[in-house]
């Protein structure tokens, strides 16, 4: 599920991912020795103020856990950037060189493989259950925390199950487990074990000023799907309905429409155009049932014997597959199927990975799309690009501009020396063409003109760069500031 | 005709100018032996609305300033200390003697009130100041009252002039003095004086730069003169201009520009406004105002201050109504128009930049709090309200301008509140919702909701919501019937103010 309206302050609340930046060594205490495996990344960050530049190398360890097919599970975010991995086993003082073969950054899971075959010898693929583990039912957690070199193990009890945001996209919220068993950083990528057979893979937690004995782990149903998924070869993210629901506990609102005061049906109070329920759903519309499962007032269903967020049963879809909802418009009853497509194109409020920030150097004027990443590493002051973000899926503003390009940055040179000023502001028009994606702005300064007139949005002036003064100015520019290239267009690593 | 009308205006500013500065005497005598004989205390109790519970009020606040004594038995103060006045007193400083006194005329955006004693024998004893234009480098004093009524002169040189942000407007020309003023309670204003004659009226004093900013004396004659006008005060015009600076030659290329280097940039013409209407249209560059050349910046050589900006040459330097010439440069076409000027009602906006005496429109039905987005609105947020205050309302507060070019409504209608209810179960979580009809009917501004809610559909009354949950339903009958608790639980005077 995504969160339509991510906003700043949604940060207080931000969990901490607990993936442990030291090195260390350790050895088996129990038997699930066999399938523990300790990973060390080297990983690249990409540098989003300074986009041309490779990005500053940093480090660190987690845990991952042998499943069947020789493959290691682990977080998302324990190999993210991975520029080079290497595993080891308990008890075994080898490095084995490992690869990503999938990842979701939306499920915040992983699959590696070794290329040495003999790491596998001896190992244990770990099995998972099948259900949602019962609250207050013991669990235990491995990896390779904080606090010492050697294999960890805390125990605790489930003490929740609901949807929680997963913070390494910062977008994305899916059911996940809550313990009180201990998990620190370097917990993360870690099975957490009940009976023998895994429940959850250990991710994030409150860091300690904010909460106490609160740590989450990825459920088996999100392994699963992630599992299920990849089995194609490819990864296809997360489904959406691309839609928000309204609880209806309003008498009167619910005799207007024509319901029972039973207690159940939600109202569609908007729907997302482009997404999956567009031409389906109308505003207005009453929710009953999704695949069978009554959807109450509040918007729960129940699963397995839980009760859970609707959108549960649509995160266990997959791409081409469909849903049947039963709904009312009109205080008419209709039964309904939505078909999942592609996943939702539009990401500029999760945070990316295995990208290059994508940019345009255009006579020293650097221009950005504006994104999650982009405003982390360069904030910018200004309330139309704070407002056109934060509204970007409400307010459908990626219909008009799939792409939010802000001047971001100017390199002084004589060329630009009257434009700083208009740093922050977002691109409207060249030369009387609207843009809509950084890709298309670069074939119109591709194109020959005697000038590009660059209007901002808004009620500035326009920025008026003449060809012959930005050719001249090209090599200058890119010695001075040691810009390698003067634009990325996609974000696939070269 | 152009040439002879700009020669006729010059000529009257130069009089004005040359008239002003009639009795003087040395600055020392202006320091040295004050008699506390021009100046009075002005004691305001302020109640401001509480726009997130518009059928109250805040607690009641002190307001001391010195105001200036005016010919006509008139009190000149500042339109901030006198803003949501509920009761407005004169004193005299050496005896303390008071007398209630009424608001004249009061102008928020230039910053300025006339008061009136309700005796007018009050001030017969005071001698009125007269108005004087210093020069830059002069050395002014700015008059506070100690407690025993005796002034308090502070040297201040003037060190620059300059147009820049009043309270509640933008763009009026500043006094910026250097002066090590002790602040004391007559916080508000206090007035600046040249040789005995009223140069200013402090605006802000910053005690860590040792700056005091002053609304000068050409803003205070344009207030006293449109003041006494026969036809009744209007307030200072503009032009409805955006403009930038034209220094980049690749922009003056662009504009058509091939020599020369003055000239401004216009990037937007406000619509219906007096450019739009005088012919103006964006990317012209505006060289020459009334006989003035326009540099790059936007400025113009003032007789007496220099380089200043053309904000006080379009808005302070003429009176709603006044024509003058322009010259514009289109694509190099020198293209002159007249320009009628007039005044901006900032009353008038879809989103007033202020609501100030004048009580709220509120409606509450069943609990829900109906109101009209102002700018007022979001400062209840406090200080850092630009921050803190519904980012969608911020948004459009600030560009109000390009996203309701075209819109019919006159006002914003939001649901800013909600006061829990049997008719709100479930609702409880909704607030800054903007609300463009009712049981079908557009709201224009809150003045439309009683005819909106005269017809509920079906018997329930339909709020349509922009946005997330696109509606939300209210028995009408209901709502009628919890209208006495409403009341009561809540302790509210009445439930609508429209």
């Amino acid at each position: 599920m995504r969160s339509p309206a991510l906003h700043c302050c949604a940060r207080l609340l931000l969990a901490a991912i607990f993936f442990l930046p030291v090195c260390a060594r350790a050895i088996s205490i129990t038997e699930v020795r066999k399938s523990l495996v300790r990973i060390t990344t080297t990983a690249q960050e990409p540098n989003y103020r300074v986009p041309w530049s490779p990005g500053r190398v940093s480090g660190g360890t987690g845990a991952g856990f042998i499943i069947e097919g020789n493959r290691i599970l682990t977080n998302a975010h324990v190999v993210s950037n991975a520029r080079f991995l290497s595993v080891e086993r308990e008890n075994d003082p080898k490095h084995y060189i490992a690869k990503v073969q999938h990842i979701g950054h939306d499920c915040d899971l992983a699959v590696l493989t070794v290329e040495d075959a003999s790491f596998f010898q001896g190992t244990v693929a770990l099995s998972f259950t099948n259900q949602l583990p019962p609250i207050e039912s013991s669990v235990a957690v491995y990896g390779y925390p904080i606090g010492g070199n050697r294999l960890s193990v805390t125990t605790g009890v489930v003490s929740r199950i609901g949807f929680q945001q997963y913070a390494h996209s910062g977008a994305d919220s899916h059911l996940a487990i809550q313990t009180n068993a201990a998990i620190n950083p370097g917990n993360s990528g870690g099975p957490v074990l009940q009976d023998g057979k895994v429940i959850g893979v250990a991710f994030q937690g409150f860091n300690g000023e904010v909460a106490q004995n609160v740590g989450y782990m990825i459920p088996v149903s999100v392994v699963h799907r992630f599992l299920q998924d990849i089995a194609d070869g490819h990864y296809d993210r997360y489904m959406d309905l691309s839609l928000s629901t309204f609880p209806l506990s309003n008498p009167a609102q619910r005799k207007a429409l024509g319901l029972p005061d039973d207690g159940t049906g939600v109202l569609v109070g908007s729907v997302t155009s482009g997404g999956a329920c567009d031409g389906v759903l109308k505003v207005g519309d009453v929710i009953l049932a999704i695949e069978n499962h009554p959807v109450q007032s509040d918007g729960f269903v129940e699963l397995d014997g839980e009760r859970v967020e609707m959108t549960e049963i649509v995160e266990r879809k997959f791409k081409g597959e469909n849903a049947t909802l039963r709904i009312l418009r009109d205080k008419k009853p209709l039964e309904v199927t939505v078909c999942f497509g592609e996943a939702w194109p539009f990401q500029i409020q999760s945070r990316q990975y295995e990208a290059t920030p994508r940019y345009i150097l255009f006579g020293g004027l650097l221009f950005q799309p504006i994104s999650r990443d982009f405003l982390q590493a360069s904030p910018v002051d200004s309330l139309r690009v704070r407002f056109l973000y934060n509204f970007f899926l409400t307010d459908e503003f990626y219909k008009e501009r799939p792409d939010l390009i802000v001047l971001s940055g100017v390199l002084p040179d004589p060329v630009n020396t009257y434009v700083s000023g208009l740093r922050g502001q977002l691109v409207d028009e060249i030369n009387g063409v609207k843009i809509q994606t950084l890709r298309q702005m670069a074939g119109i300064l591709a194109q020959p003109a005697q000038q590009y007139v660059i209007k901002m949005l808004g009620e500035g002036r326009p920025i008026v760069m003449e060809r012959a003064a930005v050719e001249a100015a090209r090599e200058r520019i890119k010695a001075r500031y040691n810009v390698r290239n003067e634009q990325n267009l996609s974000e696939q690593l070269p | 005709m152009k040439l002879r009308l700009a020669t006729l205006l010059l000529s009257v500013l130069v009089g004005s100018i040359l008239a002003a500065p009639a009795e003087t005497k040395p600055a020392s005598a202006a320091l040295n032996a004050l008699k506390p004989s021009s100046v009075v205390r002005v004691n305001a109790t302020s109640q401001p609305y509480d726009f997130l519970r518009p059928w109250s009020k805040h607690s009641p606040a002190q307001r001391r300033a010195v105001g200036a004594v005016l010919p006509g038995s008139r009190v000149l103060t500042t339109a901030e200390q006198v803003a949501n006045a509920t009761y407005l007193e004169l004193e005299k400083p050496d005896s303390g003697e008071k007398t209630p006194a009424s608001i004249e005329v009061v102008d928020y955006e230039c910053n300025l009130a006339l008061l009136k004693p309700s005796q007018p024998e009050f001030l017969k004893p005071f001698q009125p100041l007269q108005l004087i234009e210093p020069n830059l480098g002069d050395g002014l004093a700015i008059w506070q009252l100690e407690n025993n009524g005796t002034v308090l002169p502070t040297r201040a040189l003037l060190t620059t002039v300059e147009t820049g942000s009043y309270p509640f407007s933008n763009g009026f020309l500043l006094y910026r003095l250097s002066s090590s003023l002790q602040p004391r309670d007559s916080g508000f204003t206090s007035p600046v004086v040249k040789n005995g004659a009223l140069a200013g009226m402090l605006l802000r004093f910053d005690s860590r730069s040792q700056t005091a900013d002053v609304i000068p004396a050409p803003v205070i004659r344009h207030f006293l003169k449109a003041a006494d006008s026969k036809a009744g005060y209007t307030g200072f015009p503009q032009a409805g201009i955006s403009t930038s600076s034209l220094r980049d030659p690749q922009l003056r290329r662009y504009a058509g520009l091939t020599n020369g280097t003055g000239g401004i940039y216009i990037t937007r013409v406000h619509p219906g406004g007096p450019a739009e209407k005088a012919g103006v249209a964006v990317g012209d560059v505006l060289a020459s105002i009334a006989g003035q050349a326009v540099d790059q910046d936007g400025n113009y050589v003032h007789p007496r201050y220099g380089k200043i900006s053309i904000a006080h040459l379009l808005s302070c330097e003429q009176f709603h109504g006044d024509t003058i010439p322009l010259t514009l440069l289109r694509q190099g076409k020198e293209i002159p128009c007249k320009i009628t000027l007039r005044h901006d009602d900032p009353t008038q906006w879809i989103i007033p930049p202020f609501v100030i005496d004048t009580a709220p429109r509120y409606y509450i039905l069943g609990g829900l709090v109906f109101q009209e987005l102002s700018r007022q609105f979001l400062k209840e947020w406090g200080a850092e309200w630009m921050l803190k205050a519904p980012e969608r309302f911020l948004y459009y507060d600030r560009y109000q301008d390009e996203l309701f070019q075209n819109d019919p409504r006159q006002r914003i209608v939001i649901l800013s509140n909600i006061l829990p209810s049997p008719c709100t179960v479930g609702y409880e979580e909704l607030s800054y919702l903007v609300i463009p009809s009712i049981n079908g009917v557009a709201l224009h501004s809150l003045a439309d909701i009683e005819s909106a809610l005269a017809n509920p559909v079906d018997g329930f009354h339909r709020i349509q919501v922009q946005g997330h949950p696109g509606e939300i339903i209210i028995d009408a009958t209901q709502a009628a019937a919890l209208e006495p608790a409403l009341l009561r639980n809540y302790d509210i005077p009445a439930l609508k103010r429209l």
